[in-house]
């Protein structure tokens, strides 16, 4: 595995990133585009000693391209930047005298800040006026579409699992429970950032004892605790069947919620996050000891949020691509010398190497995962 | 290619406008930095990194440390090879100032740099790698043929309490700064640079160096009240640095201009040293404690009187650490040492602070602190309140110069 550094290609053209999230983005050739919102604007600047000519600039949303000529013989200027406060959006690569650069960014309404560096001029604004055109290109759509389906699986997955567990809990039967509860924390787990999206519902179904008031105590940790720790189910009926409500209520939600690409592989991230705060520590599942049942899902949950969006990623960085999906093998690998016939050994029964070796394979993957959302941007406008 | 959008930390300090003012960020380690800028010729307290040794060794001693030993997580020679050129860079880019890495400033993209240090001062950070004897035993790497001979893992010492969950590694990396946060983001940039290539073993923060490398440095005093390193060999004394610290001819090619580094954890049982009398104190170390002069003697730069008795008895003890430490009676054995004090809290199995000396030396040959700390070891009536806790030994390449990396000559 090679150690983690940005590809140059990242870096290909002058531009770099966008504003705004990628399904916003309009591919040239879009036959749905009717060609004048689809249109670059073209915004053209001289450099002269005093900096930006012209200083300020008016620009309709969407891709703006920038051409700069420099015509002055101050050695210090030799580009534009456009900035949003603090941040340098773009700029063009370092254009001498009597030469010209050109870049592109793609814009929502809003004020920017133009700056030639190096000049006696004051920064100019940039107005961008207008709505954005907010088509997904077909790719985006296809992979949103994939990662929905992943998302409609697990939720109707959860639903079957947590009925039967239900059942079992509001029957009284403890060993029956016990037994089905992992079945249960599976979908959930290879899902959860899309669930947190919702506010409140990730604590009702998942919240651990200290995350909440005690009156607001509830869901499968609730549950597991009652097993595990209490080992009674006096009282739990109605949390197990608020749980069945919830995960209902879930399974609905996810059929109509907005995803976009970034988004998806901002989630992969998140699931790699989810393991080394929680899993890796044994702290989800404090009663029942199942982490590593979750790890698994977690990092199950993450490779599918990113097969969704490879294709994406793969227009621009082939290497990174590859990479990724090898490290995810290792990390899956690296899981098997706890798996038992009927899911995996207790979280106490991890000695510090253990949970170590588990650590740096996943914060190997989760370093180069890292890095999908920014190179899916760039993909889309190349 | 068209550079990309970095803000530069003296991008951001001109634009605060530094000048002579002081400026909102920073807090006491920007002003150690001023103080340390104005140490160096182009007052950014920046040691360049690149040169015919590596920095960090005769590098006038910084006040702070961060030091990590990693293991290797690969036999892939190119990934080794691929893991020293980017810390090389990214170690060239903290000594200098600059952000760690290009991509610093994409909303997408976590940041290359992890930021801390943005609106510090380098405040003479130097980063130093070396090599443990391990990595020569990696079948995968074949570096086998290439081992000094002098490269063995220490032995067994007298009095040794070793951990071996802090002790060895197949590489390490010592971070010195005047600024505490600057030492601190160097390894650990480097730690994340170094993701799936290799994991960190020990780390070990020090606050306070315990030595001086150079004659412009006031000798310091460790955590025990007493003045260390007045002997120590300094910079300036070339003579020294040629025949004690820096490898000759007798390494191979790969390691000439190089030296070994020796890291030491010393537990210091405080709570009992503090309840011994000033007297047993200052007999158990050989120098006054207050002057740091040597007991029988009244200067604290001047020759230990080894020779000298009084009442029949030497004026310096048999048993005095300085004594047992010292060239003369050590077959005119040197080492360059360049320790720091350390705290981690405290014992919970005591109640004790967890504390002492994180020593480190640079010598030509490891045997020269094998032969004298085997005496001391066995000897010292210092041992009576320390323990050695943690060691490890590297072999510490040549420097590099711009455009090549550290261990070139090795791994190439």
């Amino acid at each position: 595995m090679k150690p983690v550094r940005v590809r140059p290609a990242l870096l290909a053209g002058a531009l770099v990133f966008l504003v705004l999230l990628v399904s916003a983005c309009g591919s040239s050739d879009d036959e749905t585009t009717s060609g004048d919102s689809a249109a670059d604007e073209q915004l053209a600047f001289t450099l002269t000693d005093a900096g930006c000519d012209p200083v300020d600039a008016e620009a309709a949303a969407g891709p703006i391209t920038f051409e700069v000529e420099n015509a002055s013989s101050n050695p210090d200027l030799h580009e534009l930047e456009v900035l949003d406060g603090e941040t340098v959006l773009g700029e063009t690569p370092d254009v001498s005298e009597g030469d010209s650069g050109t870049f592109t960014l793609t814009l929502e309404q809003g004020k920017y800040t133009l700056l030639c560096p190096g000049g006696d001029g004051e920064p100019g604004t940039l107005t961008v006026s207008g709505e954005l055109d907010t088509e997904n290109s077909p790719e985006v759509e296809k992979s949103i579409e994939t990662y929905r389906s992943y998302l409609e699986e697990n939720t109707a997955e959860l639903v079957s699992a947590t009925e039967p567990f239900v059942a079992a809990v509001v029957a009284g039967d403890i060993a029956k429970a016990k037994s089905l509860y992992p079945a249960a924390r599976i979908p959930y787990e290879r899902i959860e950032p899309v669930a947190e999206s919702f506010g409140s519902l990730d604590p009702k179904i998942d919240a651990r004892e200290n995350d909440v008031p005690t009156s607001e105590f509830e869901g499968f940790h609730r549950i597991e605790k009652a097993l595990w720790e209490e080992e009674g189910l006096k009282g739990m009926a109605p949390v197990a069947e608020q749980l069945q409500a919830d995960v209902e209520e879930l399974a609905a939600k996810v059929k109509t919620v907005e995803l976009q690409a970034v988004q998806i592989a901002n989630g992969a991230n998140e699931l790699l996050g989810e393991v080394s705060a929680s899993k890796i520590t044994g702290e989800e599942e404090r009663y029942s000891h199942i982490d590593l049942v979750d790890f698994e899902a977690n990092v199950e949950g993450s490779e599918a949020a990113f097969e969704a969006v490879k294709p994406l990623l793969d227009a621009s960085d082939n290497d990174l691509s590859g990479e990724i999906e090898a490290d995810f093998k290792m990390v899956f690998n690296s899981l098997e010398p706890y798996r038992t016939d009927d899911g995996f050994v207790p979280y106490t029964e991890l000695t510090k190497a253990d949970t170590k070796k588990l650590a740096v394979a996943i914060d190997t993957l989760a370093e180069k995962l890292s890095l999908v959302p920014a190179a899916i941007a760039s993909a889309e406008h190349e | 290619m068209p550079p990309s959008p970095e803000i530069t930390r003296r991008r951001l300090l001109a634009s605060a406008s530094v000048g002579a003012a002081a400026v909102g960020f920073g807090g006491a380690g920007f002003l150690a930095g001023r103080e340390s800028a104005e140490a160096s010729g182009d007052g950014t307290g920046s040691v360049s990194f690149y040169g015919e040794h590596q920095a960090g060794i005769a590098t006038a001693a910084q006040d702070r440390l961060h030091f990590a030993a990693f293991d290797l997580l690969t036999e892939d020679p190119a990934e080794l090879r691929e893991l020293m050129r980017e810390w090389t860079v990214a170690a060239a880019e903290a000594t200098a100032g600059e952000m760690v890495g290009n991509v610093n400033n994409v909303p997408l993209a976590p940041p290359e740099d992890t930021g801390e240090t943005v609106g510090l001062l380098p405040s003479r950070l130097t980063v130093t790698f070396g090599f443990g004897p391990g990595l020569f035993e990696k079948p995968g790497l074949g570096l086998g043929g290439k081992r000094p001979a002098q490269l063995q893992p220490l032995p067994p010492l007298p009095a040794d309490e070793l951990n071996p969950a802090e002790s060895g590694g197949d590489i390490c990396v010592q971070a010195c700064s005047d600024d505490p946060q600057v030492a601190f983001h160097a390894v650990r940039n480097l730690a994340r640079i170094g993701r799936g290539t290799v994991a960190m073993r020990w780390s070990q923060l020090g606050f306070g160096r315990t030595a001086s490398t150079s004659r412009s440095q006031d000798t310091p005093r460790n955590l025990m009240g007493m003045k260390d390193g007045t002997a120590n060999i300094r910079a300036e004394d070339s003579e020294a640095m040629e025949g004690s610290v820096w490898v000759g001819n007798e390494g191979p090619d790969w390691m000439r201009g190089g030296s070994y580094l020796v890291s030491r954890r010393i537990r210091m049982l405080l709570e009992v040293w503090d309840r011994a009398s000033l007297q047993d104190q200052e007999r158990t170390i050989g120098r006054h404690k207050y002057s740091g002069a040597p007991l029988g003697g009244s200067e604290e730069f001047e020759p230990l009187p080894l020779d000298e008795e009084r009442n029949g008895h030497p004026v310096i003890p048999i048993d005095a650490h300085v004594r047992l430490a010292s060239a003369e009676e050590n077959d005119g054995a040197r080492i360059l040492r360049r320790g720091y004090s350390f705290t981690d809290g405290v014992d919970e199995s005591l109640g004790e602070l967890e504390a002492g000396l994180f020593f480190i030396s640079f010598q030509r040959n490891p045997e020269q602190f094998v032969a004298i700390q085997r005496r001391l070891g066995s000897m010292d009536a210092l041992n009576e309140y320390i323990k050695h806790v943690g060691s490890a030994l590297f072999a510490v390449p040549p420097g590099a110069s711009p455009g090549g990396y550290v261990g070139e000559g090795l791994l190439s």
